[in-house]
């Protein structure tokens, strides 16, 4: 076990000397208001003390000053679509609010977009409106607008276009990185001294990876250069029913497989059961029964395409070979796959971004949280069907959520978990519900999106001993004290869970 | 009585996804004129100004929690960081989840305060001159001055409709209160004016000293209660009767209310009053968050409260909440030669002036970054004209239109673009000007 040191009132003082003491607190209601339960994790510590550093070069002196005391530090910016990615665990130490590097640059030539932690989604929104409204910044689809555009790219997160592109880290084309040592780097071409960042393997073997998928383990992004993709404004939603899993995943990954065709046209691919609609309003305000759902020309599951064109002819060409290919399917499997009479409304809401479409799970029963699994495209209506039946054991509704990464090669499948959070011990009921689908999907061989720290990363790496113990190695060059956030890294292994160390002897 | 433990479940609801600090957080292809108003905007008055998390609303619902959770010990520290906010309510109207944010804020303030907690030094000087039974008002005036103003008839005992001045209309605006008998006699209303009036409670509210405010409201419920109509020219005031008493009391109102303005618009839209004298001025128009926001969020919830599907009834609510946000704006567009122009932020997304929730009189460098930012965007629209209609807008704009003036003069620069030259009117006054 790490030992770690308190943030004294000389380490408060040597952080003001950086900062300035006006982005310095150690003030105990200001620090609880970055604490978050829900929604994207259960556990949270108080920080012991925030700090609002203004640039990469006191972002460095922090670190300096953190790794000379042995203080734990968190990474913290606009947070995702709820609560922070990362929230600060156990001792607490140093939460580094990055809201106020902010800056953006963008380059349409290059098509390459550099953002500072805290540009947040809204904002960017808004400025490309008027100033390249033919570009489409690297946002998220479905995060609010105080999420920040370097978060979501470096938790591997959903772009406007994951359906086609991937997910959003793989539009990343260079970091800086600065580690606790105070030592800063760029990575891809970025890093040749007065080079853009327009070649991701850029001067050598390119490190990103390391960095990403559990920010400020491995090192802090003070800056991230990420490709932007044009914004063709001919868009629109169709959606097909079907009356099952199977039956919504099977003609999408027929779709995904026109690359290079139609299938670069659905930037995204996203679809989800009757729950999904009936868990966004309060448990005591809304029609329990699915028959109402029926009624109003719901299915019970359902897939929705967001086409991109850049015509009208290419837009109608894309919406035609999609229903041809949802009606060859239905011959193929004997089954009904309906088109869904969305209503223009529903179209334009589900067209907007950035959008609140993830924040109303709240009001069901005062509580939820998000759970993100991958699987190879096809397994996931077998995954989503053990899900749902674990939550309806549970006693939660089996609200499901499903989405395509790149042309259906992968599935993103997300319970939402929505419960009461004044039930007591509710904390403990959905640790063990995670503890129990998370073993048995990793047996599986599917793996987590946005592994928990605390449930999934462990019982990952348990089951991945020789590439945990390269982590183990990684993390020791770049932050021989461990004082960043351990992140979904495992990193101190006891700072996390009381599961044996896989690595235990060596 | 509310309590912030009535509140629990609904604090509960806060995911801190921070739309809350963003006007239109679900509107992100709103329709601007420029980059600076287009799409989402960072709108928190308290978060914009100091900004670490814990004075944007999405950090004080988790102190709240934290509070409620009895991590959070009451604190004159965590006192000034609860404090430091308008409540001008532009959060409870992006939630999605529905939290009744002002709510909880303010029954979070008066949670610390009843835990033992001061108040802030300067609510509790307003809160120690209103318990005072010679004073009963803010502002150190003497009650026996209340009404010195008026040259009307008071205390008539047989009026059905009383007209409530507030404090201040009767001791800082007395123009306002002139204006507003004025239009009423106009209007042929047969109102009548109480020398036993006391403070509305407002401020005192709003600041968490619930003890005080519950003097004053038992006061004044018992002195209106044998009244039909009670009429108001303030927004604050007028707020507190309608949505706090019968919150804070547990009972219903026991006479009906109305903002005068409101009179005038149900005159203009049954076709019984028409203005026929024009101002020809190019105007915009700030909606007070007392009149305007809060009371079409509490229109909403209404509804909402009572429906059974909330999936079906929510836009019936939202629409509802909408036809309030558009009254101040007919009787805008009825007065002949106006060339009127909204601001971007505006109705529910409106951005408040900065003086609310008792910011004027504890965080006075806020109120008055809050009002500059304001003026700046009126002034954006190229109107010469700031037309609302709250006493403590109004209060808070002058004073930045005469901050920027004063810099204009100090540094020889021309200030007109952010507000310098804009003029500050109260529509009660324009509306008394232009009825016959």
């Amino acid at each position: 076990m790490v030992e770690y040191n308190k943030v004294t009132d000389e380490v408060v003082k040597k952080l003001a000397a950086i900062c300035g003491e006006k982005y310095v607190t150690d003030s105990e209601p200001l620090r609880y208001s970055y604490m978050a339960k829900g929604i994207m994790g259960l556990e949270a510590v108080l920080p012991e003390v925030v700090i609002r550093p203004a640039n990469t070069e006191e972002v460095r002196k922090i670190l300096m000053v953190a790794n000379d005391n042995l203080s734990p530090v968190t990474p913290a910016a606009g947070g995702l679509s709820g609560g922070f990615a990362l929230p600060a665990i156990e001792p607490g130490g140093i939460l580094m609010d990055m809201t106020r590097m902010n800056k953006m640059e963008v380059d349409t030539e290059n098509r390459v977009m550099i953002v500072e932690p805290g540009v947040r989604c809204g904002d960017a929104w808004r400025i490309f409106k008027k100033r390249w409204p033919d570009w489409a910044p690297p946002i998220p689809d479905g995060a609010p607008p105080g999420a920040t555009i370097l978060g979501d790219a470096i938790e591997r997160g959903f772009s406007l276009v994951t359906g086609r592109y991937g997910p959003q880290a793989d539009m990343i084309m260079g970091l800086e990185v600065v580690l606790p040592s105070g030592e800063m780097f760029k990575t891809g071409s970025w890093a040749l001294d007065g080079a853009k960042a327009f070649y991701r393997w850029g001067v050598g073997p390119n490190p990103d990876g390391l960095f990403l998928g559990s920010q400020g383990s491995m090192g802090i992004i003070t800056k991230a250069a990420v490709k932007i993709v044009p914004h063709p404004h001919f868009k629109t939603i169709v959606a097909y029913g079907g009356d099952s899993w199977e039956h919504i995943v099977e003609p999408a990954w027929e779709i995904g497989k026109y690359e290079m065709g139609i299938s670069d046209n659905t930037v995204m691919v996203q679809g989800g059961n009757w729950p999904l609609v009936m868990t966004r309003w309060p448990k005591s305000n809304v029609p329990l029964d699915y028959k109402f759902y029926e009624k109003i020309g719901i299915d019970e599951y359902w897939m929705n395409s967001e086409v991109w064109a850049h015509s009208q002819e290419e837009l109608d060409f894309t919406l035609k070979r999609i229903d041809e290919i949802y009606k060859d399917y239905e011959v193929k499997q004997k089954t009904t796959c309906k088109q869904q009479q969305l209503h223009p409304k529903q179209i334009a809401s589900r067209l907007k971004k950035p959008n609140l479409i993830a924040v109303p799970y709240g009001l069901y029963e005062a509580g939820f949280l998000f759970i993100t699994f991958y699987c190879p495209w096809l397994e996931s209506a077998r995954m989503m069907e053990e899900y749902c039946a674990a939550m309806e054991n549970y006693g939660f509704p089996p609200t499901m959520w499903v989405a395509s990464i790149d042309h259906a090669r992968q599935a993103i499948v997300m319970p939402i978990l929505c419960f009461d959070s004044s039930e007591p011990d509710i904390y403990e009921k959905i640790r063990e519900f995670n503890l129990e689908t998370t073993k048995s999907f990793l047996d599986k061989g599917w793996v987590n999106y946005r592994p928990d720290p605390f449930v999934h990363a462990p019982e990952t790496f348990i089951r991945a001993k020789e590439y945990y113990r390269m982590l183990v190695k990684f993390r020791k060059v770049l932050d021989p004290n461990f004082i960043l956030h351990p992140g979904r890294l495992a990193i101190p292994w006891g700072s996390v869970t009381d599961l044996p160390n896989p690595l235990e002897g060596e | 009585m509310t309590s912030l433990e009535e509140l629990r479940k609904i604090n509960a609801r806060c995911i801190h996804c921070r739309a809350c600090q963003y006007a239109y957080s679900n509107e992100p292809d709103r329709e601007g004129a420029d980059e600076e108003y287009t799409g989402m905007m960072l709108s928190c008055p308290g978060g914009n100004f100091y900004g670490w998390e814990g004075y944007f609303n999405s950090g004080r619902m988790w102190m709240a929690r934290a509070f409620l959770e009895g991590d959070l010990k009451p604190s004159q520290e965590m006192l000034e960081v609860i404090e430091a906010c308008t409540t001008c309510g532009l959060c409870a109207e992006q939630c999605t989840n529905y939290i009744d944010t002002v709510d909880i804020i303010e029954e979070l303030r008066a949670a610390i305060i009843e835990s033992g907690v001061e108040p802030l030094s300067r609510h509790k000087v307003i809160g120690d001159r209103v318990l005072d039974t010679e004073m009963r008002n803010p502002y150190h005036d003497p009650r026996s001055e209340r009404t010195a103003w008026y040259d009307g008839e008071l205390d008539n005992k047989d009026a059905k409709i009383a007209y409530y001045v507030g404090c201040t209309g009767a001791y800082r605006q007395q123009g306002v209160a002139r204006h507003t008998t004025s239009i009423l006699r106009k209007l042929d209303v047969d109102f009548t004016i109480l020398t036993d009036e006391v403070c509305c409670g407002s401020p005192i509210l709003r600041t968490g000293q619930k003890a005080i405010f519950n003097t004053v409201m038992n006061e004044n419920l018992e002195l209106f209660k044998d009244f039909d109509l009670l009429v108001f020219s303030c927004a604050g005031c007028f707020r507190t009767f309608k949505l706090d008493y019968p919150k804070q009391s547990g009972k219903p109102l026991p006479f009906k209310v109305a903002h005068t303005l409101d009179i005038v618009y149900d005159l203009i839209t049954e076709g019984k009053l028409k203005i026929e004298k024009p101002y020809n001025k190019k105007v915009t128009w700030h909606d007070p968050c007392h009149t305007i926001r809060h009371i079409g969020l509490s229109i909403e919830r209404k509804i909402l409260e009572e429906s059974k599907n909330w999936l079906l009834d929510s836009r019936k609510a939202t629409k509802a909440k909408e036809a309030w946000y558009e009254r101040p704006r007919e009787v805008i567009r009825a007065i002949p030669g106006m060339d009127f122009v909204e601001m971007y932020r505006i109705k529910g997304n409106s951005f408040c002036c900065g003086a609310g929730g008792g910011v004027k009189t504890q965080f006075r460098d806020m109120a008055n970054d809050t009002a500059r930012e304001r003026i700046k965007e009126a002034a954006s629209t190229g109107a010469e004209v700031l037309l609302t209609s709250c006493p403590f807008c109004i209060t808070n704009f002058n004073d930045a239109v005469k901050a920027l003036k004063k810099e204009e003069e100090e540094t020889g620069k021309d200030l007109s673009a952010v507000g310098s030259k804009i003029e500050v009117v109260e529509l009660l006054e324009l509306m008394d000007q232009l009825l016959d």
